[in-house]
């Protein structure tokens, strides 16, 4: 895997950790938001690509000022290295949804100290730094959540904006996209994503309306790639028009 | 392995982890210093034309062997990701074949008898983990390698330093202040050697320790 940083203002910075060397499972991206010397890793991604993540990190920053841990939700690409992650760093804080809790626990993580996030939504402080959960339900979990950096304008959207990449894919949608091109070829990997695993076209609705109140430069999904500047608006209308639930024929 | 000394190694791991982060940060910021200031000397020694030609060829030497530095400390980056990921795939197949201890634990050396199959399982992950620990020690070894040859590097810009110094005395009445220089490139130097040494007394550490 490879580290890029998606953004950096003095000791605020965004890394994301892209394009996994395993292809049996499916490709995650890993972020770490790092302010003042304190990081904090965001949904750090499944088991089986806990090496390759943990030696990416390392490119970007020490394992040891890893503070704490968002899990979106419930998902094992999202949260089964926790326990990997608990035996390099046991004071890790591991914020995840309150409803997933006793399901969490049972990737072996009993002792791991675990915060839950309420239904509501939340703030945490890293390295002097405000980040907000926003509750993203039924997006496509029951209880998922999405970050809001509002400094940095970053809104890492769990696996809204996912796309399915081949090996060797990019870490952002091509930015010189004046014409838009490059976002509709990168939008037709993301459509059946998004038809299929995300449910409910109310909980879309309602997420799209709390998200487009917020100002934001990157919005950085899970899987595929970061979309930036003007494709996040392209991104949200394309999303606004999409019928999802395709699995109910 | 007992648990207690599968904490200890995972603990050294990953103090080699931040190690390698910091000493890759530090020699990263060093030798951008050393290049700097074997530019400034260079332009500084071309504005007073031939009377200083002397030490115009130890600061050429200078940034020539800091460029030769970078080199060797690129080679030791590309090292330390694959130690880093073959140490946590260890970690990775310890953690499975931890379970079945668990399970064994609780339900007897008998359960084998009962299921070959978990037998086999337990002694493939043994066996991967053999094979992990051998291509970590394989890593390490090239690691120290290239640590050695980057402290080699040093020692020959430490040399280039001293030459600097003898060179800057001689014309010391130039009213260049050519000392100044040669002490702030020794500085960079040391900081150089110092997180060298440092981050291989962690290496060895983690080889004489683990295996």
């Amino acid at each position: 895997m490879k580290a890029t940083k998606v953004f950096e203002a003095r000791d605020h910075r965004w890394w994301i950790l892209y394009d996994q060397e395993e292809s049996r499972v499916i490709d995650s991206n890993v972020y770490v938001m790092e302010s003042q010397g304190q990081a904090f890793l965001l949904d750090p991604g499944g088991f089986e690509i806990f090496p390759q993540v943990f030696a990416a990190l390392v490119e970007a920053v020490p394992p040891a000022s890893i503070q704490g841990a968002f899990v979106s939700h419930q998902d094992p690409d999202i949260a089964s290295s926790l326990p990997l992650w608990h035996a390099c760093n046991p004071k890790i804080q591991w914020h995840i949804p309150a409803l997933w809790e006793g399901f969490i626990r049972h990737y072996g993580a009993l002792e791991a100290p675990l915060q839950d996030i309420p239904d509501a939504g939340g703030n945490i402080l890293i390295g002097g730094r405000r980040l907000e959960f926003i509750p993203a339900h039924y997006l496509h979990s029951s209880a998922n959540f999405h970050v809001y950096d509002p400094e940095a304008k970053v809104l890492f959207s769990g696996d809204v904006g996912a796309a399915l990449l081949p090996p060797g894919h990019g870490a952002w949608v091509d930015r010189r996209d004046a014409d838009g091109k490059a976002f509709a070829a990168h939008i037709e990997k993301a459509r059946y994503f998004h038809q299929r695993w995300m449910p409910s076209n109310r909980a879309k609705n309602d997420w799209i309306e709390r998200v487009s109140k917020l100002e934001i430069d990157y919005l950085c999904p899970q899987h595929g790639a970061i979309y930036s500047g003007p494709q996040v608006q392209r991104f949200l209308d394309w999303f606004a028009a999409l019928p999802v639930g395709s699995g109910i024929a | 392995m007992t648990p207690e000394q599968l904490i200890r190694q995972q603990q050294r791991v990953m103090e080699v982890v931040n190690a390698s982060f910091r000493a890759r940060q530090d020699i990263d910021r060093a030798l951008r210093d050393i290049d700097r200031r074997a530019l400034n000397a260079m332009v500084l020694v071309k504005k007073h034309g031939n009377a200083l030609a002397g030490y115009g060829v130890v600061a050429q030497a200078f940034r020539e062997r800091a460029a030769l530095l970078r080199e060797s400390a690129s080679h030791l980056q590309e090292n330390i990701a694959p130690l880093i990921e073959a140490q946590m795939r260890i970690l990775q197949q310890q953690r499975l074949l931890q379970n079945f201890e668990q399970m064994t634990q609780s339900h007897g050396e008998a359960l084998h008898g009962r299921c070959v199959g978990l037998k086999n399982t337990r002694q493939d992950f043994q066996k991967i983990i053999t094979q992990e620990r051998e291509d970590a020690r394989r890593i390490l070894r090239l690691l120290l390698e290239e640590v050695r040859i980057l402290q080699e590097g040093v020692e020959e810009q430490e040399y280039v330093v001293t030459n600097g110094r003898i060179e800057a005395a001689l014309v010391e009445g130039s009213g260049v202040p050519l000392m100044r220089v040669s002490r702030d490139m020794g500085e960079a130097v040391r900081i150089v050697a110092r997180a060298v040494r440092d981050y291989r007394q962690q290496l060895e550490r983690l080889q004489n320790e683990s295996y």
